[in-house]
């Protein structure tokens, strides 16, 4: 996680969705010293997700360079009120790392977009609200209390790149059964860090 | 609802939680995303699951990224914003694999070409020159940039040489940005030795005895005089001088003088930037 957004007190990450906002919009005018700013903010949660995501150093580089290099051509298009600049990038790295990844397989492709973020999915969400109270081992437990079941899709689904089809192939679970675990892992994994983050 | 791909309201809310994991296969993504644009009814259960999305990044374990990677990226960036007419895949940028991810095409609908990308970006011909010195291939792109972006050739040449000594072992190195808008930037480089390498342009001439003097401050010392040049109409300026040796994170900024032998500088700080390692960067 970057060290601008961690442990920090409540209310911080609206200051930091702030100061990302200005940060984006200097990108969309073509400045590259933001765009270096936003990458000096995100760059350590980026890479992470990527390479875990692709299992390669080398590969989780090129996805990388492939996600800021869309944050730079596209930054106009990121709307305020769609979830956070944070959200709206790690949703785009998370987009080109599984598209990598797919890539090596014969399986399936992603469609070339750079609208991952579809306005429904990014509605002022859990993690904005409490983000600023939750650190990382507190999100790991949110995934390790779910059952099995249900993490494993939500694992093989969002770090693995596979297509639900392909979850349910590997689990040996109806495809109606492995949206239903993904659905209801998720849900818990929501009300877990809400109540985290809302707590003391 | 059904919309024109034929994907009911039910249909689409059945596919909330793969859909926000990025699991389903192209075409019924591409089928929820039109949905999404046309159907008229809530969707709250697409923000209610794709809440939890971004938290699931934050679970992973943190891991630095190569220090290389920014000025790759920088330079990806830099040639795609100064190079309107190359096309992503046809920018010759150097990768880390055998068989790299090709840059993908913008997005499946017809995306405009930025203003930005079609005329000049001072900041972004800078960055052009800093990341340069990590990739090789793109310094000749960006040089010919440079040339077509600032007319002044002896500037092309100091950036140049500041690419040079960047690129030495030990070295690091700078983007000069300046302090108040309009205000001179420039490129600066530091060796292992302590001899510094400084490109800077949209100076003010200088008059009299009056030098432009470089500084180098690394933690709370005291900032380091670094050597003087002058300016002329040209608003373009380079030193070659001596000071500390390179130290990541190490800052270089530049004062106009009275006079040449200053000693501490003289506010305020007209540019001034943080180094990066250079090759290494």
């Amino acid at each position: 996680m970057s060290a601008d957004d961690s442990a920090a007190p409540r209310g911080t990450a609206t200051v930091v969705d702030d100061d990302d906002r200005r940060i984006l919009a200097r990108v969309a005018g073509g400045e590259l010293d933001a765009l270096e700013q936003l990458y000096d903010r995100y760059r350590t949660v980026a890479y992470s997700i990527a390479l875990r995501v692709t299992g390669d150093g080398a590969l989780a580089e090129d996805v990388l360079q492939d996600a800021f290099l869309g944050a730079w051509r596209h930054a106009g298009r990121y709307a305020e009120g769609r979830g956070s600049v944070k959200t709206w990038l790690l949703a785009i790295v998370h987009h080109r790392a599984v598209d990598a990844v797919r890539r090596r397989r014969p399986t399936s492709a992603m469609p070339e977009t750079e609208d991952v973020s579809p306005r429904a999915l990014t509605l002022p969400d859990v993690w904005g609200e409490v983000s600023a109270d939750l650190d990382a081992d507190t999100v790991r437990d949110a995934l390790a209390v779910l059952p099995d079941a249900q993490r494993e899709a939500i694992e093989l689904a969002y770090f693995g790149g596979l297509t639900q089809q392909e979850i349910a192939v590997r689990t040996d679970a109806p495809l109606g059964t492995v949206k239903g675990r993904m659905r209801l892992g998720l849900l818990a994994m929501r009300k877990h860090l809400l109540e985290r983050g809302a707590g003391p | 609802m059904t919309d024109d791909r034929g994907l009911s309201h039910d249909e689409a809310l059945e596919r909330a939680a793969p859909f926000v994991l990025g699991a389903l296969e192209p075409d019924e993504e591409a089928a929820v995303r039109e949905h999404l644009r046309t159907c008229p009814q809530p969707h709250d259960e697409f923000a209610e699951l794709g809440s939890v999305v971004p938290a699931l990044a934050e679970a992973v374990e943190q891991v630095e990224p190569p220090p290389a990677l920014k000025a790759r990226i920088l330079a990806a960036a830099a040639a795609d914003a100064a190079a309107p007419s190359l096309t992503p895949a046809a920018v010759p940028i150097a990768t880390a694999t055998p068989a790299p991810v090709p840059v993908p095409a913008p997005a499946a609908e017809p995306i405009p070409i930025d203003s930005r990308r079609r005329g000049p970006s001072p900041v972004s011909w800078f960055l052009v020159a800093a990341a340069g010195i990590a990739i090789v291939a793109l310094v000749a792109v960006n040089l010919m940039t440079l040339g077509r972006l600032n007319s002044s050739e002896q500037f092309q040449r100091d950036v140049a040489a500041v690419l040079d000594a960047g690129a030495q072992p030990g070295a690091v190195t700078a983007v000069l940005a300046p302090t108040e808008t309009g205000g001179p930037r420039g490129l600066a480089a530091v060796s292992a030795s302590g001899d510094v390498t400084m490109a800077v342009q949209d100076l003010a001439p200088t008059s009299g005895n009056e030098v432009y003097e470089g500084w180098a401050i690394v933690g709370d010392a005291a900032p380091v005089p670094l050597g003087g040049f002058t300016v002329g109409e040209g608003g373009t300026g380079r030193l070659d001088g001596t000071g500390v040796p390179a130290e990541p994170g190490m800052t270089l900024a530049l004062t106009r003088e009275p006079a040449p032998g200053a000693t501490t500088p003289t506010l305020p700080i007209l540019t001034a930037g943080s180094a990066g390692s250079g090759a290494a960067n």
